[in-house]
C-alpha cells in the first residue's frame, strides 16, 4: 500500500466525490486533532469510503457506520474513486 | 508481548487483594456502543455519579453483586481511541490503563463492542488488548447484527482476541447471565489476555500511519469472524436520514421536536412546580403560625424553608428536560439534530450541539447549563454556558408580566408585541455575545464537525428514568447547598439590622407597614439607597434598587419586594396581582410625578432581560466549569450589558419625552 503515488489526476477531494461511488483514501493533508479524530473513526489512508450525502456537513460511510463531517475537513482528504465495480487495491470488494 | 507498568502493578495487587477491597471493573467502549444501558443493567439503582479527581468530567460508579462477589463497576466516557486529544477520552484512556484516580486502580476492563460495526470497534479493542490488562469483551447488539444478516462467530473472535467474548443485548437482557458469570470468574482469577498478537505496520520502513496497520488488522479479524449472509445494515437508518438530515426539512423537524420538549418543560413542569411552591408556602405559613414570632422563626420561614423550596422547585424542569433528552439521545436522533444545526450555528462560532442547551434555556438556565456536557470542545462549551442565561427563562415571566401590565394595561396587542420583543432581545443578545466571546476571550473557530450517526433504535424508558434521577440528585448535591446559602444570605441582608416588630395583635395594615420599615432599614434597603446614584441614570429609584438586590435569589422576587416596599404586602400581591399593579401605577414621587413611567418601565424590562439576577445559575456554572472564574465573568458581563442597555433605553426614551 503506497501513499506516495504520483497519480494526482485520479485523486479527488472527499467532498467532491460522487454520491454512492466508493473510493479509497489515499492521502490526508494537514494533520491535527480533528484529523486524528477522523482517523480513529475510520477515515484513514487505505480505508474504503463512500459519500452518502453531499453538502456541508456531508455524510460519509466507512465500515458499517455513517459519519457526519464538516466540508472543510473532507476537503483535506484525498480519495481515489473505484470505477466500474473494481476490486479496491487493498483487496476489499466494492459493492455497486 | 509488552508488559507495561500498569499491568505489573495490577499483577502485584492481585495476590494481596483483601476481601474488603472490591474488585474494580472499568466499562469502556465506543460512544453509541450501549455502554450506559449495560451499566444500568449491571448495577441498576445502586449507582452514583462522581467527577474524576481534578476535572469536571463525570463517571458513574455502581456496585454489582455477582456470584457472591462485590464488584465495583465504573462507567467511563465513550472513546474511539486511546490516543485521543479530547479531555473526556483522555480521562477514559487513563482509567483503562489502570490509573483510575490517585487512590484507586482499575483491576480489569469490560470492553463493550457494537456487533453491527465490528471493524471500527475492533480498533479500540486492539489498543486495549495490547495493554495486557485482564479484559472481557461484551459483544453488544447481537440481536441487531443478526437482524441485519451479520453472523458473528464469538468462539472464533475469542480465539483471535485471546480473551473471553460474550455476545449480549444489553437492551433486551440477552446473554447478561453469561456475562455476569464471566465477570465473576475474571474477578476471581484476574487473568490477562493470552495469545493476542498486536497488529504491526505492514511496512517497517515507512513512517507508517499507526491507524492504517490497526485497521488492516481489524478488517482481517472481522472478515474471519463475520459472515455477511445478506447485508441490510443501515438501510432503514439511511431512509430515515434522507428526511432528518435534509437541510430544510431536517431543521424543521428539529424545531418541532425541540418545541415539543420545551412545551412539556414549560407546561407539564408547572404542575409539580406549583405543588412544590404550594407545599412550601403552606409549610412556611404553618411554621410562622406555630412558632413564637421572632428572629429564629423568620430565619426558618423566610431563609431556610424558602431556600429549600427554591432548590426543589427546579427539580421538575431538570427532571423533564433530562428525561426527554435521554429518550431522544437514545434513538440516535440527536446526532442528526447536531448535524443539521451545525451549519447555522457555525456562523456565530458555536457547534450544532450547542443548540439544545440554548433552546432549553428558555425554560430554565440551570438544566440548560447542565446539558452542555454534550458539547465535546471545552471552549465551545464555555461560550454556550456563558450565554445561555440570556435566554428568557420562566422566572423572568412574572417580571415581564408586571412591567408590561404597567406599560400597556389597555392594549393587549402592544402587550404581546412587547412580550415577543423581550424574548427576541434575549436571543439576539445571546447570539451577539457568543460571537463576541469567540472573538475575544475564547478565540478560534468551533471544532469542525466529526460525528457518528448511529443506527436508529427504540429508546429505553429505564435509561431515561435513571438519567432523570441521576441529574436531579447531581443538582441537589452540587448546587443545593450553594442555593440554600444564597437564600439564607439574602434573608440576612433583608432582615438586619432589626426594627421593632409590631405586637402580634396588630392589624394587617400595621403589619404591612412594619414589614416595609424592616426592609427599608435592613442592609438590603440601605444598599438600595446607596445604589440610587448608580441606578438613577437608568430611571430606577431606591425601591427598585432593593428589588434588584433581593432578586439575586431569583428574578421573580423583585415582584414581591416591590409589593413590600410599596406597602401592598407580599401575600396580597400574590393573590391579587392587579392590586399590586394598581398601587405601582398610582405610586408617586415626592414631587407628585408617577414612579413608573414608560421610560423606566422599558429600561427595567431591558435590565431584567439581560441581567444575571439568579445566583443559582452561577452555582451550577461553577459546578460545570470547575472554577469560580466563569460564573464571576458571567455575572459581570451580564450586569454590565444590562446596565448599559437599560441606560441607553432610558436616556433615549427620556430624550423623546417618555419620562
Amino acid at each position: 500500500m503506497t501513499n506516495t503515488l504520483p497519480i494526482s489526476e485520479t485523486l479527488v477531494r472527499l467532498h467532491e466525490l460522487q454520491p454512492k461511488v466508493c473510493a479509497v483514501v489515499r492521502r490526508i493533508e494537514a494533520e491535527d486533532d480533528s484529523m486524528d479524530r477522523l482517523k480513529s473513526l475510520g477515515i484513514c489512508v487505505g480505508r474504503q469510503v463512500e459519500l452518502v450525502k453531499r453538502g456541508d456537513p456531508l455524510i460519509v460511510r466507512v465500515f458499517g457506520s455513517r459519519l457526519g463531517i464538516s466540508a472543510r475537513l473532507a476537503d483535506r482528504v484525498l480519495v481515489e474513486p473505484c470505477r466500474g465495480g473494481c476490486e479496491c487495491p487493498d483487496g476489499t470488494k466494492v459493492p455497486l | 508481548m509488552i508488559a507495561g507498568p500498569p499491568s505489573t502493578s495490577l499483577r502485584e495487587r492481585d495476590g494481596r487483594r483483601s476481601k474488603s477491597e472490591r474488585f474494580t471493573l472499568v466499562l469502556a467502549g465506543n460512544p453509541n456502543a450501549g455502554k450506559t444501558t449495560l451499566f444500568n443493567a449491571l448495577t441498576g439503582l445502586r449507582a452514583k455519579t462522581a467527577n474524576f479527581p481534578g476535572t469536571t468530567i463525570e463517571c458513574k460508579i455502581g456496585r454489582a453483586n455477582l456470584d457472591g462477589q462485590q464488584i465495583m463497576v465504573v462507567d467511563l466516557p465513550g472513546l474511539y481511541s486511546l490516543d485521543s486529544s479530547s479531555p473526556e477520552e483522555q480521562v477514559a484512556a487513563q482509567a483503562v490503563r489502570g490509573r483510575l484516580s490517585d487512590h484507586s486502580k482499575a483491576d480489569a476492563v469490560l470492553l463493550i463492542v457494537d456487533a453491527t460495526n465490528l471493524e471500527r470497534n475492533l480498533f479500540l479493542v486492539s489498543q486495549i488488548l495490547e495493554l495486557q490488562i485482564p479484559t472481557l469483551v461484551a459483544l453488544n447488539m447481537i440481536d441487531m447484527a443478526e437482524e441485519h444478516g451479520l453472523q458473528i462467530d464469538p468462539a472464533k473472535l475469542q480465539l483471535e482476541l485471546g480473551c473471553p467474548v460474550v455476545p449480549i443485548s444489553a437492551r433486551y437482557g440477552i446473554g447478561l447471565d453469561k456475562l455476569q458469570h464471566e465477570i465473576a470468574r475474571l474477578a476471581a482469577t484476574a487473568t490477562e489476555p493470552v495469545g493476542f498478537v498486536p497488529p504491526k505496520p505492514a511496512c517497517t520502513g515507512c513512517s507508517g500511519c499507526p491507524f492504517q496497520a490497526r485497521y488492516a488488522w481489524t478488517e482481517d479479524v472481522s472478515s474471519r469472524c463475520v459472515a455477511h449472509a445478506y447485508e441490510t445494515r443501515g438501510r432503514r437508518t439511511e431512509n430515515i436520514d434522507q428526511v432528518l438530515t435534509h437541510p430544510v426539512v431536517g431543521v424543521a423537524v428539529f424545531f418541532a421536536v425541540m418545541f415539543g420538549v420545551f412545551f412539556l418543560i414549560f407546561q407539564v413542569a408547572k404542575i409539580p412546580m406549583n405543588l412544590i411552591d404550594g407545599f412550601f408556602a403552606y409549610t412556611a405559613a404553618f411554621a410562622a403560625r406555630h412558632l413564637p414570632e421572632g428572629l429564629w422563626s423568620s430565619l426558618l420561614v423566610n431563609g431556610v424553608i424558602r431556600g429549600v423550596g427554591g432548590i426543589l422547585v427546579f427539580l421538575p424542569q431538570i427532571g423533564i428536560l433530562f428525561f426527554f433528552l435521554s429518550l431522544i439521545e437514545d434513538t440516535g436522533y440527536f446526532a442528526r439534530a447536531a448535524f443539521v444545526m451545525d451549519r447555522l450555528m457555525r456562523r456565530i462560532g458555536l457547534p450544532g450541539k450547542a443548540f439544545v442547551p440554548l433552546l432549553s434555556a428558555h425554560a430554565c438556565a440551570l438544566p440548560a447549563i447542565m446539558s452542555t456536557r454534550v458539547i465535546e470542545d471545552r471552549r465551545d462549551r464555555l461560550v454556550t454556558i456563558l450565554v445561555a442565561p440570556l435566554m428568557t427563562c420562566s422566572a423572568r415571566i412574572p417580571v415581564y408580566t408586571m412591567l408590561i401590565a404597567l406599560l400597556f394595561a389597555r392594549s393587549p396587542i402592544k402587550a404581546s408585541l412587547t412580550f415577543t420583543g423581550a424574548y427576541a432581545v434575549g436571543v439576539m443578545a445571546a447570539l451577539v455575545m457568543a460571537w463576541v466571546f469567540r472573538h475575544t476571550i475564547l478565540p478560534g473557530e468551533s471544532k469542525p464537525l466529526v460525528l457518528e450517526l448511529p443506527h436508529y433504535r427504540l429508546p429505553s424508558l429505564r435509561t431515561a428514568t435513571l438519567q432523570m434521577l441521576d441529574r436531579a440528585s447531581v443538582f441537589i448535591r452540587s448546587a443545593g447547598t450553594t442555593i440554600l446559602c444564597i437564600s439564607v444570605g439574602l434573608w440576612f441582608l433583608a432582615s438586619f439590622p432589626r426594627v421593632k416588630a409590631p405586637p402580634p395583635t396588630a392589624s394587617a395594615d400595621t403589619r404591612v407597614a412594619a414589614a416595609r420599615d424592616q426592609l427599608e432599614h435592613s442592609i438590603a434597603g440601605r444598599l438600595g439607597h446607596s445604589l440610587e446614584p448608580v441606578l438613577k441614570p437608568l430611571g430606577f429609584d431606591w425601591q427598585i434598587g432593593i428589588g434588584v438586590i433581593t432578586s439575586f435569589a431569583a428574578r421573580e422576587v423583585i415582584v414581591s419586594t416591590l409589593a413590600v416596599v410599596y406597602g401592598v404586602g407580599s401575600d396580597v400581591a400574590e393573590q391579587h396581582p392587579n392590586s399590586l399593579y394598581d398601587t405601582l401605577r398610582d405610586a408617586q414621587r415626592s414631587n407628585g410625578k408617577p414612579v413608573f413611567n414608560t421610560a423606566n418601565c422599558f429600561s427595567l424590562l431591558v435590565f431584567y432581560i439581560l441581567a444575571a439576577q439568579c445566583l443559582p445559575t452561577q452555582a451550577v456554572t461553577r459546578r460545570e466549569t470547575g472554577t469560580w472564574k466563569w460564573p464571576l465573568l458571567q455575572i459581570a458581563y451580564m450586569t454590565g450589558l444590562a446596565y448599559f442597555a437599560a441606560f441607553v433605553v432610558f436616556q433615549t426614551l427620556r430624550h423623546f419625552g417618555f419620562a
